[in-house]
């Protein structure tokens, strides 16, 4: 009988977890700040104790059931946000988190165990666990762990983690007061900013031993209108893989305007029209749009699963032929790039769809071992408390030749998406859905009356083949959290302008034709 | 030293060092997933986390932090700069812990299963591994196995301040379930279904179990949009859940009090047809949505929301109750220890009605029975109710065909006003439960 893991007495491990936060931890977080602000910068604090040898060991007795396969993955991630509303500085907060997950793999098998402990006992009870996934003859007895250089996509000089927190509260102070001022019927004003620091060491038995700084900040304002008892809300930020150098109160001023004008824009809005309509995609802010209607079927543990819809379709056309589509994970600055995934793998840009053509899936190691290719860089995991799987990183339509005037022109009556909020799809059907925070009519080619409660709808091979013009006006900007199997990861998209020659249009006003 | 004894010594620690006021709350938990695909173990994962989170007030400003350190020397240190970072805020005079009352004592929910801890690792692959056989077998149009899983998992939760509350709860939660897809090409389907209890003993069988998600994934098979209509919609009961989530969040107390929701001015007044009752109820023995105590470590007790279609209570934290300066009974959650409590319900019961599901179908002419819904649909501002849908055309009072890819639009406002019917089909299986129920007329967006 195949054995796949060795049962452990329930009790023996939570009693070793619960001993776990009182045992002593190698490194003693908090002393590495100082007692008066700021904090020295992360990037600039020896981080855990863990050195090659140490790092040498689990991967060992992580193969000692033989498993083909081990890796460590290190992280501490140290979190700020400093919020105002109403008026008032709400709080400033700050969030320390670090562990080691291991994982073990043999065949399609994954053991995977994490620790918050640091302490050696700890950690190699951690590397034991994660390698009872497999069984069989020790498949290899060392590890020769060799740094590895890799490229910077980062925009960082300052880390924000370096600055106080009373200097980000001007930025705040500077975004509420221009948004109240945009106009009076501006009744809520909310700014905040947050800088995720994050340090990893990841060493596999491949040898791959690799060490990176990633830092993700933005700064966002929201605001609310009021009048005679109708509402609306606008929001605007800018946020990326970019360092404190990138904010200053002039930007705060320019985010606070277009927080404003949409809320403004948005208070006389009408119900959305519901039924099927030609869409006109704005550049830059709608590519969320691609991301989840076509990039989440792209990746590659679906494909290897033949879960997702376009399986089956590398090599044949599944879109119209103005429409190439690329992940990219080395955009400078980008909210989702990467200098190596949480896999220790160097980031790429990647071609999805290339003239229409599928050419290729997103894949972590695992699937791509299965799959006879290789990992594109998109192995990436929330936090050690997670293994890593396909994801994207800045996914976007690249560029096409139609002017983007003459694709407004080109629609008689349809729908103006100025920006796409949140959406979800099932990978398995391709269906989407997509609220809309920023949309208005189109008619006879002109942008007319702001809409409310646009709900896009369709599938994502559908909507590939309909794409029916293409600007050259791509913009990758902005982005947000992507969650998959319960993990978030920060990404990025783009677009440039665009039509969609029809699509399913929710809402609540049925047309009398 | 135990967690409760940490976490009172750093509330000592914190008050020494000159604070108003501080609470401190620590989670502990254990956990453990299976998932297996075409009757191999594929993954196995398991984890123990921990963690802290401290509030601070001081001359009524907030600091918050958090850190998975729990070491002794650390957490001095932690403490200390909590505190600095409550010197950034702005004093907010409704600033504060929550208020207690001699009478809140806790009691046991019997949220704790001992035996979770003594499941043979078999035993789990073997419930994982019968529960996709037997759903891969429900129907041969089903083609594959998208997973199935097994998890379990035991927490600790405790909360200690500086008004002398010191709580803990353990609790224990388990649960297994499969996710199949049928079809092929262009017309696949994904059924699943689970089951998740407190107490190991309390699962549905692995039968009930797969043949509920291979049932899901077959009867979606060859679903198409309709034409745009306006018609009778039918919510079924687990379909439900997004809609109502759209009317609880539009309760938040703190946006009644900013007037960004469009429910601002409806206390005491009715929202829904007169036979809509919601309460929130988290003392139920052994209910997964059940607790002891909510996130500021109030105890937890039902709540009347809405009776008779009148709105009766927006939902509070202690602060924003304070601020609003009303007297209200707050409810709150903590998502994990990396933030504050915040005003949230934690058993949502939407009561039964007395009609059954199909008598509902039966009445209709031209319908949608929706059992699928896509995105979170409401804008709270406003109430515009926007969303995808997935189910069956209703014909002269019966199923007919299965419907995808359109959407439902409206405003929850009046949808809440036309709920006709309310089905006696209420099954308890999370933290928001609804019998089915139907809205006079919605309208449905699909092809032109």
């Amino acid at each position: 009988m195949k054995r796949y893991f060795q049962p452990i007495k329930r009790r023996e491990f939570i009693k070793k977890g619960m001993a776990g936060g009182a045992v002593i931890a190698t490194a003693p977080l908090w002393k590495l700040f100082s007692h008066s602000l700021p904090p020295p910068d992360i990037t600039s604090n020896p981080l855990l104790d863990l050195d090659k040898d140490t790092l040498n060991k689990l991967l060992t007795i992580g193969l000692q059931n033989g498993g083909e396969f081990a890796e460590v993955y290190v992280e501490y991630t140290v979190q700020n946000s400093i919020g105002l509303d109403e008026n008032k500085i709400r709080a400033a907060s700050r969030g320390v988190d670090m562990g080691v997950g291991i994982r073990v793999l043999q065949g399609e098998k994954t053991g995977y165990a994490h620790s918050d402990d640091l302490s050696l006992d700890k950690l190699k009870e951690t590397a034991r666990v994660a390698g009872l996934i497999a069984s069989g003859e020790i498949k290899q007895e060392s590890v020769a762990l060799k740094e590895k250089d890799i490229p910077n996509y980062y925009l960082v000089k300052t880390s924000p983690d370096s600055i106080i927190p009373q200097d980000k509260a001007k930025l705040l102070w500077k975004g509420n007061e221009v948004a109240r001022a945009y106009d009076k019927r501006i009744n809520q004003v909310g700014v905040g900013f947050s800088d995720v620091n994050k340090k990893i060491i990841i060493a596999n038995s491949e040898g791959v031993f690799v060490t990176d700084h990633q830092t993700i900040s933005r700064l966002m304002v929201s605001t609310s209108a009021l009048e005679n008892g109708k509402r609306s809300r606008g929001y605007a930020y800018k946020g990326g893989t970019l360092g404190y150098e990138h904010y200053d109160l002039q930007g705060a001023e320019e985010l606070a305007k277009e927080a404003g004008r949409i809320a403004m824009a948005m208070l006389p809005a009408e119900d959305a029209p519901a039924g099927e309509y030609p869409i006109v995609l704005a550049k830059g802010d709608c590519g969320t749009f691609f991301h989840e209607a076509i990039g989440h079927s792209l990746e590659g543990d679906g494909a290897r699963r033949k879960t997702t819809c376009f399986w089956d379709k590398k090599g044949e056309v599944i879109a119209s032929e103005i429409v190439s589509l690329a992940d990219n994970g080395t955009v400078p600055g980008a909210r989702g790039s990467i200098n190596v995934d949480d896999e220790g793998t160097p980031a790429q840009k990647n071609i999805l769809i290339q003239d229409g053509i599928c050419t290729a899936f997103l894949y972590d190691k695992l699937n791509a071992k299965l799959m006879n290719t290789k990992s594109t860089g998109n192995g990436r995991r929330e936090s050690y408390q997670h293994y890593p799987i396909p994801r994207m990183t800045n996914t976007y339509l690249m560029a096409g030749k139609d002017d983007p005037e003459d694709i407004l022109k080109s629609v008689k009556r349809g729908i103006y998406i100025a920006r796409i909020g949140g959406g979800n799809v099932s990978p398995t059907t391709g269906r989407f859905v997509f609220s809309v925070p920023e949309g208005y009519m189109i008619e006879e080619g002109k942008i007319t009356t702001p809409l409310k409660g646009i709900q896009l709808m369709g599938n994502g091979p559908d909507v590939l083949m309909n794409i029916t013009m293409v600007g050259p006006d791509l913009e990758i900007w902005g982005g947000g959290t992507c969650g998959k199997a319960g993990q978030g990861k920060p990404v990025s998209d783009g677009n440039p302008t665009l039509k969609v020659a029809k699509i399913t249009i929710g809402g609540a006003k049925i047309q009398r034709s | 030293m135990s967690y409760q004894k940490i976490a009172e010594n750093v509330v000592k620690t914190a008050l020494k060092l000159g604070v108003d006021e501080a609470e401190v709350y620590i989670e502990n938990n254990r956990d453990f997933e299976l998932r297996v695909r075409n009757g191999d173990v594929e993954t196995v994962k398991q984890s123990t986390t921990k963690g802290i989170g401290l509030t601070v007030y001081k001359d009524k400003k907030l600091g918050f932090s958090y850190t998975s350190d729990l070491a002794d020397e650390s957490l001095e240190e932690f403490t200390k700069r909590t505190i600095q970072l409550s010197e950034v805020a702005d004093p907010k005079p409704w600033n504060g812990l929550p208020d207690f009352s001699k009478e809140e004592k806790q009691i046991g929910l019997d949220l704790w299963d001992p035996s979770i801890s003594e499941i043979e690792s078999n035993k789990k692959i073997d419930i994982a591994k019968e529960v996709e056989r037997i759903a891969l077998a429900y129907d041969k149009r089903i083609t594959k196995s998208y997973a199935s899983s097994f998890g379990d998992s035991e927490s600790e939760t405790i909360i200690v301040n500086s008004k002398g509350i010191s709580r803990t709860c353990k609790e224990t939660g388990v649960g297994f379930g499969v996710s199949v897809i049928a079809g092929e090409g262009n017309d696949m389907q994904t059924g699943g279904w689970s089951s998740n209890k407190r107490h190991f003993k309390d699962l549905e069988t692995v039968e009930d179990v797969a043949k509920e998600a291979g049932k899901r994934a077959v009867e979606k098979l060859g679903a198409k949009p309709v034409k745009t209509i306006k018609v009778p919609v039918v919510f079924d009961r687990y379909a439900s859940g997004s809609f109502w989530y759209g009317l609880l969040f539009a309760l938040n107390g703190d946006s009644v009090y900013k007037k960004t929701t469009f429910l601002t001015d409806f206390l005491n007044k009715p929202i829904a047809a007169e036979l809509v009752n919601i309460i929130d109820d988290p003392t139920i023995p052994r209910h997964v949505g059940s607790a002891p105590f909510d996130g500021e470590g109030k105890i937890t007790r039902k709540n009347t929301l809405v009776e008779n279609g009148v709105l009766q209570m927006f939902v509070y934290d202690s602060i924003t109750a304070r601020k609003a300066g009303v007297k209200v009974n707050t409810m709150t959650r903590r998502r994990g220890y990396k933030g504050p409590a915040s005003a949230s319900t934690l058993n949502v019961i939407v009561k039964n009605g007395n009609i059954n599901r199909k008598k509902i179908i039966e009445g209709i002419t031209e319908g949608f029975y929706v059992t699928g819904l896509r995105g979170m649909g409401t804008d709270i501002p406003t109430g515009n109710y926007s969303v995808g849908a997935s189910g069956f055309w209703i014909k002269n009072g019966e199923i007919t065909f299965p419907v995808d890819g359109v959407t439902l639009g409206g405003n929850t406002a009046e949808i809440l006003k036309n709920i006709e019917l309310v089905a006696d089909d209420l099954d308890m299986r999370g933290s928001l439960n609804s019998p089915s129920f139907k809205v006079s007329e919605l309208a449905v967006g699909g092809k032109q």
